[in-house]
Parts: C-alpha cells; sequence; structure tokens
C-alpha cells in the first residue's frame, strides 16, 4: 500500500461514515420500532454495491492490495468500509437483547447476514450481465 | 455542521485504522478472511466499550458522536464481510463450508466481543438489572 492510498482510505471512511449517519438518522425519524432498519438498510445497501463494484472492475479479492487503484482504496476500503458497520449490528443486537428482545435480536442478526449475503451475490451478477 | 466534521474525521480515522489492522492480519488458508474477521471483533470490543462509557455519561454527547458512530462504526465493515463470504461460496463447495464457519464465527465472537466491552464500559443495565 502506498502512503497516497492511506489519504484515500481515510477520505473515502469519512464520507462513508458520515452518509451511515446521515441514513441513520433519516430512517429513525421515520420509523418508531423496535427493528434496527437504519443499520439493516445501510448494510444491505453496501454489500449490493460491492459486490457489483468488485465485478465491474474486477477487483481480485486476494490482492487487493497489489495494485494501488484508488478505486479500491477510496470507494471499497473507503467509503463502502465506513459506510457499512458490522460493530453497529452487533451493538444493536445486543441493545435488543438488554431489552427482553433476544428473538428479535436473534431474527436481526440472522436476516442481516442473509440478505447481505444475497445483496452482494445480486450485485455481483447484474455487474455480470452488464460486463 | 460540527456534527457532520465529527462524524467525518472519527470515521477516517477509524477506515484506516482498519486498512493497517488488516495489513497485519494475514488470509488463512482456503480463503478465511481472518483480516476482516479481526477488524470487525475489534470494533465490537471497542464499540461496546464507548457505548458503555456513553451511557455511564462518563463521555460527552461530541466524543460519542465521533468515537461511536464515527470511529467505531467505520472501525468494521459488513460490506467485506458479506463480499468475501459470497465469494467463498461461488467458488467452490469447500469454499461454501469455510464462509458457513466464517459467518458462524464472526457474528458469535463479535457479539460476545460487544457484550464483553458494554460491561468494561459499565453499561447500567447490564449491572442494575433485577436478579
Amino acid at each position: 500500500m502506498k502512503p497516497v492510498d492511506v489519504i484515500w482510505v481515510g477520505l473515502g471512511g469519512g464520507l462513508g461514515s458520515v452518509l451511515r449517519w446521515w441514513v441513520g438518522r433519516l430512517v429513525g425519524e421515520r420509523y418508531k420500532g423496535h427493528f434496527p432498519w437504519g443499520t439493516f438498510l445501510i448494510n444491505i445497501s453496501g454489500s449490493l454495491v460491492i459486490g457489483y463494484l468488485s465485478v465491474l472492475f474486477q477487483v481480485d479479492w486476494h490482492n487487493r492490495h497489489g495494485h494501488g487503484m484508488v478505486l479500491n482504496a477510496f470507494v471499497l476500503t473507503g467509503v463502502l468500509g465506513g459506510y457499512t458497520t458490522f460493530s453497529s449490528m452487533q451493538l444493536d443486537a445486543a441493545g435488543l437483547a438488554a431489552k427482553q428482545h433476544a428473538r428479535l435480536a436473534a431474527s436481526y442478526l440472522f436476516l442481516s447476514v442473509a440478505a447481505g449475503l444475497l445483496a452482494a451475490l445480486a450485485g455481483a451478477a447484474l455487474a455480470r450481465v452488464q460486463g | 455542521m460540527q456534527a457532520v466534521l465529527l462524524v467525518f474525521v472519527g470515521g477516517a480515522v477509524g477506515a484506516v485504522a482498519r486498512e493497517f489492522l488488516m495489513l497485519l492480519v494475514p488470509t488463512l488458508s482456503r480463503g478465511f478472511p481472518l483480516d476482516i474477521l479481526v477488524a470487525n471483533v475489534a470494533a465490537s470490543l471497542l464499540i461496546g466499550l464507548s457505548a458503555g462509557r456513553y451511557s455511564r455519561k462518563v463521555i460527552a454527547d461530541r466524543w460519542h458522536l465521533m468515537v461511536t458512530t464515527g470511529t467505531m462504526g467505520g472501525l468494521s465493515t459488513f460490506s467485506s464481510f458479506a463480499y468475501a463470504s459470497s465469494v467463498l461460496i461461488e467458488a467452490s463447495m469447500t469454499g461454501a463450508l469455510v464462509a458457513a464457519a466464517y459467518i458462524l464465527i464472526s457474528l458469535v465472537m463479535g457479539y460476545v466481543a460487544v457484550i464483553v466491552g458494554l460491561k468494561l464500559g459499565g453499561r447500567p443495565q447490564m449491572q442494575e438489572s433485577p436478579a
């Protein structure tokens, strides 16, 4: 990784995190129930985009540091990594479990993973159809 | 506007920390994404810790926005988690089994890490819940 890539990852991570915060607030203002729709929608949309872009630009996942591409550092590692969040998902689940919604917490984790996988596969398939 | 800046700076730091952390960790044989696992579990522990501190009113709102939402959210990634799993699943039967193990280990370790973080941070309802 070149030093300039660090700057791209940082800029992308900042932008992605602001986008995550903004989407989370928009969803939180409209939906008052227990299910963490904000984080869920963020993670699923991010998974769709990473699947699509990775195939479109043919990023080799096992050699993703080799190319030093701006797209890789800025968009995939930075923006999408900062936008989506695994830790907030787990924090949401722990919060639900602490409020006696253990079953909802488990469903939330399961649905996030299932929908995230399907979204990544769908994004990749879409890029192949196009490409 | 100040809030946007705090989330941006926090998220940029989180994303750069994730990139360095992932560069330090080797990817295991059969493509098990150990690097993403380490980043996500570390971020889950730290987000629990800072959320616990915040609920105890030890840290201020602005600090919470920058560190918990920005840095600890940006340190983890759901998109890479989902995409790496989808690549393994599409590759082969062995890959699908590796993906299943990776997902299960990530979910269990991430959840345990958040709970440990919250306890270390001293979240009130974890300590004062009625027996």
